[in-house]
C-alpha cells in the first residue's frame, strides 16, 4: 500500500517507485537528466525537469531523512545533518565547515538552514562596475527576479507588507510572522533608538498553513530540521513532488566520478555500500555545492581534459566565498532566552550598499539571531574573535548568564580571491577520492566591513541596554569554485550553467556565485535553479543538448 | 557573571514525557551513560574525565562520563571530522598524542600523573598547554599544544552543554516538540519553562 501521508510518504519512496535493488533502477538504460546532489538547488532542479515531463535521476551521497524520527530537539544529536566528511582546511583564516555551511542528506542544506529568504540587489552584480571590487555577473538582477518572484510564491515566504532595501518592496506571498522572539524585539527597538530601519525577517517558513503543512510553533531548532514541517525544505516539498512526477532519487549513493566521452559527458559513476554502479544520462548537473563539485571535477579528470573537467580556464575551484559572520552577544539586565522561536526573526539591511566614508566597498546584513547553549558554548569557549579560549570557572559562570544575553549576527560580503580556493589533498578517502583542500583568507575589505560591524553590533547591545560580552569570530554560508561569466576563459560556466567546456554538463548552486552579495544565498541558489531549469527544457526540447 | 544558577529548582528533564519519543531516547541516554570504552584505555578515559571537570568546572561524576563517553564514541567513529587544519594530525593521533603530552608534562613539571594534581595545578598545567608554552616533550614534539587543547576544548564544551543537568543550571527550557513555545516576547515564559530563583 502505498503511504498518501503527507509528512512521511516521501520516505517509502522505495514502494513501487524504485525498487531496493540498485540494479533495477527505473532509469537504468539511461536518464535525461541525472542531478548530483539532493540540496536547494538540486530540489528544484528535479521537481521542475520532472514536471516537464524529462526522465530524472538525483544521486544523494547521504540519506533520505524522516523528520519525525531522523530528526530531534537536540544540537549534538542532528550535526549529522551536515557534511561531517574531513576536509584539510588552510590557509589564514581556515573556515569552519560541517553543520556551519554544508548539508547531507535529501534536502541538503535546506534541511537545516535558519529560512531567511533575502533577494540579492541589484548592486550585487555590478560590483565592478558600480564599487570597482570584485567581479560583474554575467546577468542583471532584472534576469532573476521572475524566479525570485516564482520561488518565494511556491513555497509561501513569509514577509514583511513593505520591504526597505533593494528592488524588491513587497508585498511577500505569506503575512509577516507574529509574534517576534524577545531578542528580535531588543534588536528592533535598539536599531529604531539609532535611526536604523528593521524589518521583521522574510522567511522560507509558514505563517500560515500552505499545501498540507502547518504554521510554525516557535520551536525554535530551525538548524536541526523543523519537525512540524513548517519550514521549506527540498526534501518535504520539492523531492516528494518530483517523484510524484516520476523522478528517481537514490540516496546513500556517493558519486565518484563523472564519465565522458570525448568533449561530452556520458553519465557517473556512484558507490553504494561499497559496489560501484553506472547511470548514464544525456545531461549532467552537478548540484554538490561549493567543495564537492569542484572536488568532483578535479577528480574526474582525463587524457582529454588533464587539468579535471569544464577547467580549460583554470578556475574550477577558485574564488570560494563565504560570508563573514562575526556574532556579537550582549549581556543584558532582564532574560532574553535566546532558545525561544524562530532563531532570526529580525534584520536590517541599513548597511548594505557601499558608503564610501566607512572606507570599504560593498556591505552586510544584520540579524537578530538566537543560539541554544552548545552552539553559543563552544563559540564562545573556542572562537571568539580576541584569539583567546574561554574554559573552567570563567566558562561555566558566563554561561550561567544564557538566558540574560541578547545576539547579533553579521552577514557580511566577503570579496572574491584566486587564492581562496578547492584543491585535492593528497590523502584518500573511503572511495579513494583525494580529500578536498579548502584555503581561506579574508582580504583588507573584507577586515574593514568586519570591523565596521562589530561596532555597530555593539552599538545596538548596547542601545539595548547591555554590553558585548562576547565576539566571535565566524563564517557562514560558502559560494563561489565554479563561477558564471561570459568569458570562457575567465570562468567556468555561463549564466544558466553550462560549462564552457562541455555542452551536456551543468553546474547549479551557491558554486557558480561571481560575488557573495551580503545576504543570505539560499533564495538566489534556487532562483538561479529554476531559471536553468526553464533553459534546459528549452533546449532539450529543441534537441539542442 | 553568576557565581551560581539563577534557577535552582528547575529540572529540565521533569518535562521529558511532552517530547517527541525520538528526542526524549536521545536525552535519556545522556542521563545513563555506559562507563565501557571502545578507543580510550582505561587511564585514558580517565585523563579525559579529569580534564572534561577542569575545562567545564564541574564535579558532577554523572555528567563527566558522559561527556567522555560522547568523546571515545567520536574517537571510535567512521564519520568524519568536518575540518582539520592543514598540518595537524587526524583525531585519533592528535588525542593520543595529546592525552601522552598531558601526562608527559605532568611529571616533568610535578613527578605526577595529571590526575593526581591538585586542581590549581592542573588548572595552570591546562593553561600553559592553551598557551603553547608546555614543556617539551616527545609528544608536544609530533602534536601543537593548542591544537589540541582547541579540539578537546571543542568536544567537551559540545557534550557537556548537551547534558540535562547543565541545561537545568542555566535554565534552558530544551526540546519543545510537539508542543513548541507560546509566550515567546519579552518578559513573557510559558508555565513550564524556568523561572527565576524558583519564583
Amino acid at each position: 500500500m502505498e503511504n498518501r501521508d503527507r509528512v512521511t510518504h516521501h520516505t517509502n519512496h522505495y514502494q513501487g517507485r524504485r525498487s531496493k535493488s540498485l540494479d533495477q533502477r527505473k532509469y537504468q538504460d539511461g536518464a535525461d537528466v541525472c542531478i548530483v546532489g539532493a540540496g536547494a538547488a538540486g530540489c528544484v532542479l528535479a521537481y521542475e525537469l520532472a514536471k516537464a515531463g524529462l526522465k530524472v535521476v538525483v544521486i544523494e551521497a547521504g540519506p533520505f531523512w524522516n523528520p519525525q524520527t531522523d530528526f530531534a530537539s537536540d544540537e549534538l544529536a542532528t550535526r549529522r545533518l551536515a557534511w561531517e566528511a574531513t576536509r584539510i582546511v588552510d590557509g589564514a583564516n581556515p573556515l569552519r565547515l560541517g553543520h556551519n555551511n554544508s548539508g547531507r542528506g535529501v534536502g541538503g542544506g535546506t534541511v537545516h538552514f535558519t529560512g531567511v529568504f533575502l533577494r540579492f540587489h541589484e548592486s550585487d552584480f555590478r560590483t565592478r562596475s558600480v564599487d570597482g571590487v570584485g567581479e560583474d555577473w554575467p546577468i542583471a538582477y532584472e534576469d532573476l527576479a521572475p524566479y525570485y518572484d516564482k520561488i518565494e510564491r511556491e513555497i509561501a515566504v513569509s514577509g514583511p507588507k513593505h520591504y526597505p532595501w533593494g528592488p524588491f518592496k513587497g508585498p511577500y506571498p505569506y503575512p509577516v510572522r507574529e509574534p517576534i522572539s524577545a531578542n528580535a524585539q531588543l534588536f528592533r527597538e535598539a536599531c529604531e533608538k539609532l535611526g536604523i530601519e528593521s524589518v521583521v525577517a522574510p522567511l522560507a517558513i509558514l505563517s500560515a498553513p500552505f499545501d498540507g503543512r502547518p504554521p510554525c510553533i516557535n520551536r525554535g531548532f530551525c538548524n536541526q530540521g523543523c519537525m512540524p514541517n513548517a519550514k521549506y525544505s527540498g526534501l518535504i516539498q520539492h523531492i516528494p513532488k518530483a517523484i510524484e512526477h516520476g523522478a528517481e532519487v537514490l540516496s546513500d549513493c556517493m558519486v565518484t566520478q563523472v564519465l565522458t566521452d570525448g568533449s561530452r559527458v556520458t553519465g557517473v559513476l556512484f558507490d553504494h555500500d561499497g559496489a560501484t554502479y553506472e547511470q548514464k544520462a544525456r545531461v549532467v548537473i552537478l548540484a554538490g555545492f561549493v567543495i564537492e563539485t569542484p572536488r568532483l571535477l578535479l577528480h574526474s579528470s582525463t587524457p582529454h581534459f588533464p587539468d579535471g573537467l569544464a577547467n580549460s580556464s583554470g578556475w574550477v575551484g577558485k574564488a570560494i566565498m563565504p560570508h563573514s559572520s562575526h556574532d556579537v552577544y550582549g549581556l543584558l539586565p532582564e532574560e532574553v532566552r535566546l532558545y525561544k522561536g524562530t532563531p532570526v526573526l529580525a534584520l536590517t539591511q541599513h548597511f548594505y550598499e557601499t558608503d564610501k566614508r566607512r572606507g570599504f566597498a560593498r556591505g552586510y546584513t544584520l540579524h537578530a539571531h538566537g543560539a541554544r547553549p552548545v552552539g553559543m558554548a563552544s563559540e564562545i569557549a573556542t572562537q571568539r574573535a580576541d584569539g583567546q579560549f574561554l574554559w573552567g570557572r570563567q566558562l561555566r559562570e558566563a554561561m550561567l548568564d544564557y538566558n540574560y544575553y541578547a545576539r547579533i549576527t553579521l552577514v557580511g560580503e566577503v570579496l572574491p580571491n584566486p587564492d581562496n580556493c578547492v584543491t585535492l589533498a593528497d590523502e584518500k578517502d573511503e572511495y579513494g577520492m583525494p580529500l578536498a583542500k579548502v584555503t581561506f583568507q579574508y582580504g583588507e575589505n573584507d577586515r574593514r566591513l568586519i570591523e565596521h560591524a562589530v561596532v555597530q553590533m555593539t552599538q545596538l547591545v548596547e542601545a539595548m541596554g547591555g554590553k558585548a560580552a562576547h565576539v566571535v569570530a565566524d563564517t557562514a554560508h560558502l559560494m563561489g569554485g565554479c563561477r558564471m561569466g561570459s568569458d570562457p576563459v575567465q570562468s567556468v560556466v555561463d549564466s544558466y550553467g553550462r560549462c564552457h567546456d562541455i555542452p551536456n554538463l551543468y553546474i547549479a548552486g551557491a558554486s557558480i556565485f561571481v560575488t557573495s552579495g551580503g545576504a543570505n544565498p539560499t533564495n538566489t541558489v534556487m532562483a538561479l535553479a529554476a531559471r536553468t531549469a526553464e533553459h534546459l527544457i528549452q533546449e532539450m526540447s529543441r534537441q539542442n543538448i | 557573571m553568576s557565581r551560581r544558577s539563577h534557577y535552582p529548582t528547575y529540572n529540565v528533564w521533569d518535562q521529558h514525557e511532552h517530547w517527541d519519543p525520538h528526542t526524549r531516547q536521545i536525552v535519556a541516554q545522556r542521563r545513563t551513560p555506559v562507563i565501557s570504552h571502545s578507543f580510550l584505555t582505561r587511564q585514558e578515559a580517565m585523563l579525559v574525565q579529569t580534564l572534561a571537570g577542569v575545562l567545564t568546572d564541574e564535579y558532577r561524576q554523572e555528567v563527566l562520563t558522559f561527556v567522555t563517553q560522547h568523546i571515545d564514541q567520536s574517537l571510535n567513529s567512521p564519520v568524519g571530522e568536518s575540518q582539520r587544519k592543514a598540518g595537524v594530525p587526524e583525531k585519533k593521533v592528535l588525542y593520543r598524542l595529546g592525552l601522552s603530552g598531558i601526562n608527559e608534562a605532568s611529571h616533568r613539571l610535578y613527578r605526577r600523573d595529571f590526575i593526581g594534581l591538585k586542581q590549581p595545578e592542573q588548572e595552570e598545567l591546562l593553561r600553559r598547554v592553551e598557551k603553547g608554552t608546555v614543556p617539551e616533550t616527545s609528544a608536544w614534539q609530533q602534536v601543537a599544544p593548542q591544537d589540541f587543547f582547541q579540539k578537546l576544548l571543542y568536544d567537551v564544551v559540545n557534550a557537556y552543554y548537551s547534558h540535562p543537568l547543565v541545561w537545568s543550571d542555566i535554565g534552558y527550557g530544551g526540546p519543545a516538540y510537539p508542543r513548541g513555545y507560546v509566550r515567546v516576547e519579552k518578559g513573557l515564559v510559558d508555565p513550564w519553562e524556568a523561572k527565576k530563583d524558583g519564583e
